[in-house]
């Protein structure tokens, strides 16, 4: 479904963010990387949908390696790859059924996408998207109206949209309150067990890891430091991800 | 504790010399100033003799209505000629600054260059752009609409920039990541988001410009301010009058429609 292997970034040339990360992501399972901040986690997530151009290494996505595609190519293997984040970073003067219907953009042809040019059959289905997270009577409300945690859930159901085999998600519940993040986590959760979509999860929460993962990624300075099921994640493995290095920069990193 | 209290009154003390410092400077320069124009400061005392003067001889009169029709045509004139010279620099700033916003670029150097051309343009002061353009375009409406069209460009292409950076890149990279296209990216997600933002900037250049192209239409002899400059030479000063006054109406005008709009968008 989703292997990385090798894969190796420097953003200034120098000091190593990513180096010879390797792991897979299974169908239909929630997948959670952990790991202090400055790890690597989020650059680790970009490069899959290729936002971030790494240096070296290998994305198979359905066996094709992402790093090599063509603009066209790439464009396309996007738009099985959905994609949420921690800012949801929707169009906040618009409504939240337009936003989902951001999401099949990828599928459309350039002039129809520019002048919002919808099937019918994609507002009707962006619009059961939007029931489906709980969202039905949001939809024409404008997103910078909504709570934090309406907006994650217009950014799953635009992800959604994309009829996605994957979604990538960069710290969805960093900005949230307890109550919308077990409500988003939910979602995400039974979008693997229900849908048999691979969900990937960028997380500092260990808790809310062992809560909903299946398989647990762990990355300290930009190595994975644990690769294994989520019942095996114990404290001295937890301790093992966290633990202080000192880096390039000398200062200490510990943070959680 | 001691030295403490010495800090802050060696910090105090500093401060105040440096006030005394910026007056004395300001001070002198006022004084060079008057010397080198013959400028005579107790002139000023006689200030209200002009107030007096303008008073009575620019109030328009019974004589001076009968302008009215002229002057309202010529008004309306160069409020087209500041409109239409605005709308058409907001577009092709959009695009330039579209492609010269760093998050959006297709190249830093066309973004250099972008921002080299525009902070030209924006520098050259108005008055300068019309004697420049009296050259190539002679005394009529085109000089004008010309004149304020390049500064207008230049003015709007780094405004229109500002707010597209401020857009960020985040949530480019998200509709990127639904395999959308750079055009509907900017379509979907960047004019959405900044159009409000737009308009204010239009407005404001609107009202701008509408004072600009009466002091324009003074050089270019087209307009509001040709007509001002004819009565007043003519010694027809009501008739000047009425072309303030109008002048005023106008722009008061265009303020409070351009806040009505302003506030309608928000
Ligand atoms: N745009 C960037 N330019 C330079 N360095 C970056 C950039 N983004 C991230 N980094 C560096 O790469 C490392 C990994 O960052 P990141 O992937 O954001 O970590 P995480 O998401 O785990 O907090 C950090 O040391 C960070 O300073
Ligand atoms: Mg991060």
């Amino acid at each position: 479904m989703l292997t990385v292997n090798h894969l190796t970034k420097s953003y200034d040339g120098e000091k190593m963010s990513l180096t010879d990360v390797s792991f897979s992501v299974r169908p239909g399972e929630v997948t959670v990387i952990i790991g202090p901040s400055g790890a690597g986690k989020t650059t680790i997530l970009r490069s899959i949908n290729q936002l971030i151009r790494d240096d070296d290494g290998e994305i198979l996505f359905d066996d094709t390696d992402m790093r090599q595609l063509n603009r066209r190519q790439l464009r396309q293997a996007r738009c099985r790859i959905g994609m949420i984040f921690q800012n949801y970073n929707l169009i906040e003067p618009l409504t939240a059924i337009e936003n989902v219907l951001h999401g099949c953009l990828g599928t459309k042809s350039n002039l129809a996408g520019i002048f919002s040019m919808y099937r019918n059959r994609e507002k009707e289905e962006a619009l059961q998207l939007l029931q489906k997270v709980g969202l039905g009577e949001f939809a024409y409300q404008q997103c910078r109206n909504l709570s934090g945690g309406q907006k994650q859930r217009v950014g799953i159901a635009r992800a959604l949209m994309q009829r996605p085999k994957i979604i990538l998600c960069d710290e969805p519940i960093a900005s949230l309150d307890p109550k919308s993040t077990v409500t988003v986590m939910d979602i995400l959760r039974d979008l693997a067990v229900n849908d048999g979509i691979s969900v990937l999860i960028n997380l500092h929460q260990v808790d809310i890891a062992r809560k909903y993962a299946d398989h647990v990624i762990g990355i300290n300075n930009g190595q994975v430091v644990f690769d294994n099921r989520a019942k095996l994640l114990s404290d001295v493995a937890i301790a093992n991800i966290y633990q202080k290095n000192v880096n390039t920069e000398g200062s200490l990193v510990h943070e959680f | 504790m001691n030295s403490d209290v010495q800090q802050i009154n060696r910090f105090f003390s500093k401060k105040r010399f440096r006030l005394t410092l910026i007056i004395v400077i300001l001070g002198m320069a006022y004084v060079g100033a008057s010397i080198g124009l013959g400028f005579q400061t107790h002139s000023l005392l006689n200030v209200q003799d002009g107030i007096a003067w303008l008073i009575q001889n620019f109030i328009p009169n019974e004589a001076s209505k009968g302008y009215w029709n002229e002057i309202l045509q010529q008004l309306f004139r160069t409020f087209l000629v500041a409109v239409a010279a605005t709308t058409c620099a907001a577009i092709v700033s959009l695009f330039l600054a579209i492609v010269g916003a760093k998050t959006l670029t297709p190249a830093i150097t066309v973004s250099w260059v972008i921002r080299a051309f525009s902070s030209l343009l924006r520098n050259i002061p108005i008055v300068a752009w019309a004697m420049i353009l009296l050259f190539s375009f002679k005394q009529n409406d085109l000089t004008g609409f010309l004149a304020l069209f390049f500064m207008t460009l230049g003015f709007l292409t780094r405004a229109f920039m500002e707010t597209i950076e401020d857009f960020g890149t985040e949530k480019v990279q998200a509709l990127q990541a639904t395999g959308a296209t750079y055009l509907q990216v900017i379509a979907q997600g960047l004019l959405p988001e900044i159009a409000v933002a737009l308009m204010s900037w239009i407005l404001y250049m609107i009202e701008n410009n509408v004072r600009d192209a009466t002091l324009v239409g003074l050089l270019t002899g087209t307009g509001i301010g040709f007509i001002f400059n004819l009565y007043f030479k003519s010694l027809r000063y009501g008739a000047a009058g009425l072309v303030v006054l109008s002048v005023i109406i106008l722009v008061v005008s265009v303020e409070l429609i351009s806040n009505l709009i302003g506030r309608l968008l928000s």
